[in-house]
């Protein structure tokens, strides 16, 4: 199965790092272009191909120079990952360097705590900066993948004396990895269909919305690295089902391990190559290949991917991961099986059989008891979550995806890619099955939840590239040459319906191409953190109201002051601000964060209660009315009292906050609870006065977000006190004030002559005190 | 109290100035000018200086209060002649024994003869002298400042005659103090005059007034200056930002800022920067990204930024910010030979009065710079050298740091640095680069060239073996096919010809040539058959073919001899020639099938 037939092959392999190989599938593309038709049936046995490959490419040394092709597709596959670097620059452009959103402002954060002290360090980083009081463990509850990743990068590059800044190497990982992300998924189609479906798949993934949405400059996300790790571990392990080497399985662990420290979406990997396994053994597959390789990646990617602190001992606890133990299990008493079978007589291997089935199925159940009772069989149903957290529900990227979406992602590719895998299962081998599976699971995946469009991306993308290619051999080949063509010719495509289906396949990639332009452009490119408004002659206004506000409270604020905010914001506020929050973005804490929501929902005396025993300085808040911003926290309010009646149901409840016709108003005849409560007290306070210019219509305190005149225009604060509000009145932070002065009392102190007898008695006195205060202590130990 | 501080101070004059009475210098008329219009205290005095003494005088002193002392940024003299322009004179801090307070010794131009006058204008600025009283305000309250300084000038010369004009910042004064009855009309303030001050006087002047004027301070600057011999020298500032007047009190109201113009009128929206005229590419941002608030304005003689906060500054309220832009090197960079001599301000505008608290400036010269020597327009703290490592750096670029308290803006003034680079170090960086992108192509080409594997794969080497036999074969053939193709045109140019001798020569060079290629081809094959190659058997086939393309070739050559004799018709001979020449063919095509088999 050696795949190179002579060394000058191994330039082109080493130098594009993605075109090795020419003998080992060369008359992939070449065929492809030269040959009508011929290649899908070529292509059924790859594996086969290899060998028989260094003739072709000799010739081809002659007629048509190897070289050519390996030029070629060396600048197609670089010219790709070029168009998917830059298409994910407009924000940079438009905007700047900046980091977007809200998590990668935590990536960011962290990984600027890694470059300045240290990777130990930042393993050990306990982070008292977030969830006061609590704080957070950042080294064991992060996947540290992304954070190394820059944090190396950054590291060589000073190494190398060239001084790039942190940030600027967060900014641009993204865009980096998806050119490596085109790579791989380039090798990966190569393995599974041919060479020029490889450079479509390539060409696609480089500017698909699906996956840009995730990757564009400046989203310093996990997933920006995780796909590419994601592609890269299918692609050695389908290397590793064909060749039976360990040297690719390890490999494949590697990659795996990478992508275990990257992304908590390894669950995939380790079910979906399991499954394919096991899929594999169901269709009689089974061969020594298959046995080597997954047992390599079984056992070395187990023991790797326990290295990485947040992951500890999981793989070998929780139910995600029991189906690729399950199925290791299973392999081993297969190819046992088959082992006995060379040895023993039919009637011993039966009795055998039975013995071994029975015993299985017995620690079969055992286990799945195990499990219920455990309760960890429980979070196998994803929609669990969905139900009963509030928390999660509330968050967009959990909801469902719309039929819309995958339109709006995917474009053309979502049409294809059936195509795709028909042809896939058509001609099946054993990566192709591979394949199909991950198609299948992605498309259920990605109608789950709108974020698990991205698993779904790449593999449409190849798919697609699989169907695009298959067609255009059909169509655009040219049957003049060689000696084929006289069978082929009864397939009777003429001149003309050829340039019609090339013209129309051609057409439709380019709509593709202008849609992703355009959906980059306008959908993915926003950097959140600063908006961007349009006058009537398309000058630009820049509201860059939250940084004003956040470098406000970095500058003017004590360094050791605590904000509370809805979570949304605890990143931000933390990376940009560099103050203590009480919440953020990472909501492993629900009773904090409902102890939050029920601040912001009680009225000013109950909140500050709360606020006092949480030790809050500052509460900032984000107000679009003036504006007519609409993600800000009215519009958010609803499940911040929902989360907070799921902890604290006597206090607080949703229903309150409604007319009684149900409806959630700002104005007049909103209810009352909701027009006293603090969320709304700091929204408007001092709105009423004001008259938001559109039309002297308006009366003053006018929402331009909820388009309503609010009801309450009269608003006081007790125990708190406008600290800033940013020009536009985006983000507006109060002062939570400290305790008054007791008031002076308004009789005459009374007079009293100590005498001395008591103050001797001052010593038994504090003696019962402490007394007592242990008592209540252990009273509190043992309740 | 006038009298007995009046009275101590004839005493100690009378005590302790013998010195000074010595040189028998009296202020004979001094005018002195307080400006307090902004958040400094500018003090300029005219005086006329008249030596009253027996001997010519080469220098004088110049005296500043005890209380001042600590504020003062700037001290400056200048005289006034007739026939010149001011000339600025040379500052000496020296010390009166006795006497507190900072004194400067003045070094005359020429020396001042007795009995002869002179006119000299001292300038001193005092930074952070008015202060904010009361201490905290709320958004809607004005800021009203104290000043406390000296009604007289301080001098350690006895005074003759004295004014002292005091400029505010506005009409509005809440109380000064009315020492001799003063004047006041509008913003300014007469004193004076006085007569016959005695050396040494104080009296405190104590002004309580309203001074909205932005209270901006620098609390730190770092300046660094990176130069290019490319062409470009960069040059960034790092400032922190301070509003030192009246602390905000309460809460800021942004309703109240936006709605009512003179809401927070001490607070600081916005100032301009003024950068020098060639200045490119400015950037002006934070930690957390670019400050999207500012304007910049390209003039005639320099660039203007309005530098705008991401918030407004009031009372106690910092911010801090970056701002950077690139220069061209040859305004600022001057070269003799190997010499070089980099002439820019030590300390740039950052708003007009400003106060710089502590300053960094550091001058990164480039890698391989020597014998480097600075010329300092004024005193300055040298720190110990450091290096700099940029984008291809091996060995270090040298770093001059400096720092230096309390600058205003007379400190905006050149400093020279002189060191010597050789010109060939500029090969240094493209060097590298090339040398770097050398090894990387060598590396890949002796990767590609050698063979790395730890196990020898039997099966490939044979492959590769016989891929090179099977090259030579196809040569070979090629080459065969082609002597056949050179006889043709013999046999044609023989039949015009006629010439007998030109086509058995021919013929005898197509055996001997055929002969051997044949041979060589052959032994290929038996190579072929050693590696068990199954090609062997169709390069046999080819050879087969080639035979009887070679007998095909050799009667048509005997066709051409017979009719050239004439013993063919020349019908008969065209069809003959039809019949091999199609034979011919199909047998090539049959060899280039075979040979595209291999």
């Amino acid at each position: 199965m050696k795949s190179s037939p002579n060394k000058g092959v191994l330039l082109q392999y080493w130098l594009s790092g993605a075109l090795g190989g020419w003998g080992g599938t060369s008359d992939g593309k070449h065929k492809a272009s030269t040959n009508a038709g011929g290649s899908v049936h070529g292509n059924s046995r790859p594996g086969a191909a290899g060998g028989g490959g260094g003739k072709v490419g000799l010739s081809g040394g002659l007629t048509q120079p190897a070289g050519w092709q390996s030029l070629l597709s060396f600048s197609i596959l670089f010219l790709a990952c070029l168009a998917g670097f830059s298409s994910r620059l407009f924000a940079v452009i438009r905007f700047e360097s900046i980091i977007h959103e809200f998590d990668p402002w935590f990536n960011y954060r962290s990984t600027h705590h890694l470059t300045t002290n240290g990777f130990y360090e930042f393993l050990n980083w306990f982070d008292e900066r977030a969830w006061y009081p609590l704080g957070r463990i950042v080294g064991g509850t992060v996947y540290p993948g992304l954070m190394v990743t820059a944090g190396l990068i950054h590291y060589v590059l000073n190494l190398l004396h060239i001084t790039v800044h942190i940030r600027d190497v967060c900014v641009f990982l993204a865009p980096v990895f998806s050119g490596l992300t085109a790579i791989s998924t380039f090798l990966l189609t190569r393995e599974l269909w041919n060479q020029g479906a490889g450079l479509l798949a390539a060409c696609f993934i480089a500017i698909v919305p699906g996956y840009i949405s995730r990757s564009v400059a400046g989203s310093f996300d996990n997933e920006g690295i995780a796909i590419f790790a994601l592609q890269f571990t299918y692609y050695l392990w389908v290397k590793s089902v064909k060749t039976g080497s360990v040297f690719w399985t390890i490999g494949c662990c590697l990659s795996y391990f990478y992508m275990v420290s990257a992304w908590g979406g390894y669950v995939f990997i380790i079910n979906l190559i399991p499954l394919h396994v096991f899929v594999l053994l169901l269709m009689q597959r089974y061969s020594r290949r298959v046995y080597i390789a997954y047992s390599t990646f079984y056992i070395v990617g187990l023991v790797l991917s326990m290295q990485i602190p947040f992951v500890g001992f999981q793989p070998i606890r929780t139910s995600e991961h029991m189906a690729a133990a399950g199925v290791f299990a299973l392999l081993q008493a297969y190819a046992f099986l088959q082992y006995l079978k060379d040895r023993l007589t039919r009637q011993e291997f039966q009795t055998l059989f039975f013995l071994g089935v029975s015993l299985a199925a017995g620690m079969v159940f055992l286990t799945v008891i195990y499990l219920t009772y455990t309760g960890l069989y429980v979070r196998l149903l994803t929609c669990y979550a969905k139900i009963h957290i509030p928390i999660i529900a509330s968050v967009s990227e959990h909801q469902p995806t719309t039929w819309v979406s995958f339109f709006f992602d995917l474009h053309i590719l979502v049409c294809t890619f059936p195509a795709g895998l028909w042809f896939c299962i058509k001609n099946i081998n054993d990566e192709r099955v591979f394949v199909a599976l991950y198609a299948i699971s992605a498309v259920y995946f990605a109608g789950v939840m709108v974020r698990l469009m991205l698993t779904l991306t790449p593999v449409v993308c190849m798919l697609s590239a699989v169907a695009f290619s298959s067609v255009f051999e059909h169509y655009m080949g040219d049957d003049t040459k060689r000696e084929k063509p006289p069978e082929k010719a009864e397939e009777g495509l003429g001149p003309n319906i050829k340039s019609i289906v090339t013209m129309l396949m051609l057409m439709l990639l380019m709509m593709f191409a202008v849609h992703c332009t355009w959906v980059t452009s306008n959908a993915y490119s926003s950097p959140s953190v600063v908006l961007a408004s349009y006058n009537h002659d398309g000058t630009r206004n820049i509201l860059d109201d939250f940084r004003e506000a956040y470098y406000w409270l970095r500058q003017n604020t004590d360094e050791h002051a605590r904000v509370m905010s809805w979570w949304d914001y605890g990143y931000q506020i933390a990376g940009m601000a560099n103050r203590t929050t009480l919440v953020d973005n990472n909501t492993w804490n629900n009773s904090h964060i409902a102890l939050v929501g029920k601040a912001m929902s009680s009225n000013e005396s109950a909140a500050y209660q709360i606020m006092r025993s949480l030790d809050v300085d500052y509460v900032l808040i984000i107000f679009g009315g003036v504006i007519g911003y609409s993600g800000d926290d009215i519009n958010k309010f609803l499940w911040m009292v929902r989360i907070a009646e799921g902890e604290h149901p006597k206090d607080i409840r949703e229903s309150d906050y409604f007319t009684p016709q149900g409806e959630f108003r700002v104005d007049k005849a909103g209810s009352p609870t909701l027009l006293n409560c603090l969320m709304y007290k700091m929204s408007y306070y001092r709105f009423g006065e004001m008259q938001v210019r559109r039309g002297a219509l308006t009366p003053p305190g006018f929402d331009r977000t909820r388009n309503a005149e609010i009801g309450n225009k009269d608003i006081k604060f007790k125990h708190l006190e406008e600290a800033f509000t940013s020009e536009h009145w985006l983000v507006r932070i109060y002062k939570v004030k400290k305790l008054d002065n007791r008031e002076p009392l308004d009789h005459k102190l009374r007079s009293v002559v100590p005498k001395q007898k008591y103050t001797s008695k001052k010593v038994p006195l504090m003696l019962g005190g402490e007394f007592a205060l242990q008592v209540w202590r252990d009273s509190f130990r043992f309740s | 109290n006038e009298s007995p501080l009046l009275a101590t101070c004839l005493l100690l004059v009378a005590a302790l100035n013998l010195e000074v009475s010595a040189n028998g210098l009296v202020n004979e008329e001094v005018k002195r000018t307080v400006d307090l219009s902004t958040h400094l205290a500018k003090i300029t005095a005219e005086i006329v200086l008249s030596n009253q003494g027996h001997s010519a005088v080469q220098s004088f002193i110049l005296a500043v209060e005890e209380d001042l002392t600590p504020h003062l940024a700037y001290i400056g003299a200048s005289v006034k002649g007739d026939e010149e322009e001011d000339g600025t004179l040379e500052l000496q801090q020296t010390t009166i024994p006795g006497q507190s307070g900072h004194f400067y010794k003045v070094q005359l131009p020429s020396s001042l003869a007795a009995g002869a006058q002179l006119k000299a204008k001292v300038e001193m600025t005092f930074s952070h002298v008015l202060r904010p009283f009361p201490t905290h305000v709320t958004q809607a309250e004005r800021q009203l400042v104290v000043f406390q300084g000296n009604h007289y000038l301080y001098s350690p010369y006895p005074t003759r005659s004295q004014t002292t004009r005091v400029r505010l910042a506005s009409k509005t004064v809440e109380s000064y103090t009315k020492l001799g009855n003063p004047s006041k009309n509008d913003e300014i303030i007469e004193y004076g005059p006085f007569r016959d001050v005695a050396p040494f006087s104080e009296d405190t002047m104590k002004i309580h007034y309203e001074n909205n004027t932005p209270f901006l301070t620098i609390s730190s600057i770092t300046r660094t200056i990176e130069v290019s011999h490319w062409g470009n020298i960069a040059v960034e500032e790092t400032i922190d930002l301070r509003h030192t007047g009246a602390v905000l009190k309460g809460p800021f109201s942004r309703y109240d800022y936006q709605r009512q113009s003179d809401s927070g009128i001490s607070s600081v929206k916005s100032f301009k920067t003024i950068l020098p005229a060639s200045a490119q590419d400015v950037y002006y941002r934070d930690e957390i990204g670019n400050i999207s608030t500012s304007h910049l304005q390209v003039l005639d003689d320099s660039v203007e930024v309005e530098v705008r906060p991401r918030f407004p500054l009031f009372g106690g309220w910092k911010t801090h910010y970056i701002i950077g832009y690139n220069l061209p090197s040859y305004e600022y960079l001057y070269t003799l030979g190997d010499q070089y001599a980099l002439k820019m301000r030590l300390v740039d505008h950052v708003y007009d009065d400003q106060v710089i608290d502590f300053l960094t400036v550091k001058i990164i010269l480039p890698e391989g710079a020597r014998n480097i020597h600075v010329d300092t327009p004024y005193k300055i703290d040298r720190m110990p050298n450091q290096l700099h490592y940029t984008y291809l750096d091996t060995f270090g670029r040298p770093v001059l740091v400096a720092t230096k308290n309390n600058l205003v803006e007379h400190h905006i003034q050149d400093v020279v640095v002189h060191y010597n680079f050789n010109k060939i170090l500029m090969l240094q960086e493209p060097l590298l680069v090339v040398g770097a992108f050398y090894i990387l192509f060598f590396t890949v080409i002796i990767y590609v060239r050698l063979d790395f594997a730890i196990t020898k794969d039997p099966a490939a080497e044979v492959r590769m073996k016989v891929a090179s036999i099977t090259e030579q074969v196809l040569t070979l053939v090629n080459k065969r096919l082609g002597l056949y193709r050179h006889m043709d045109e013999v046999v044609n140019r023989y039949k015009q010809s006629r010439d007998t001798g030109a086509l058995n020569s021919g013929r005898k060079t197509l055996e001997a040539d055929h002969r051997a290629l044949t041979n060589e081809i052959s032994s290929l094959q038996a190579r072929l058959k050693a590696e068990g190659s199954d090609l062997a058997d169709k390069v046999s086939d080819v050879q087969k073919l080639d035979g009887q393309v070679k007998e095909l070739v050799c009667r048509s050559c005997q066709e051409a001899e017979r009719l050239v004799a004439g013993k063919v018709k020349k019908e008969a001979y065209i069809e003959s020639e039809k019949t091999l020449t199609g034979k011919r063919q199909e047998l090539v095509s049959r060899i280039d099938s075979l040979l595209d088999a291999l």
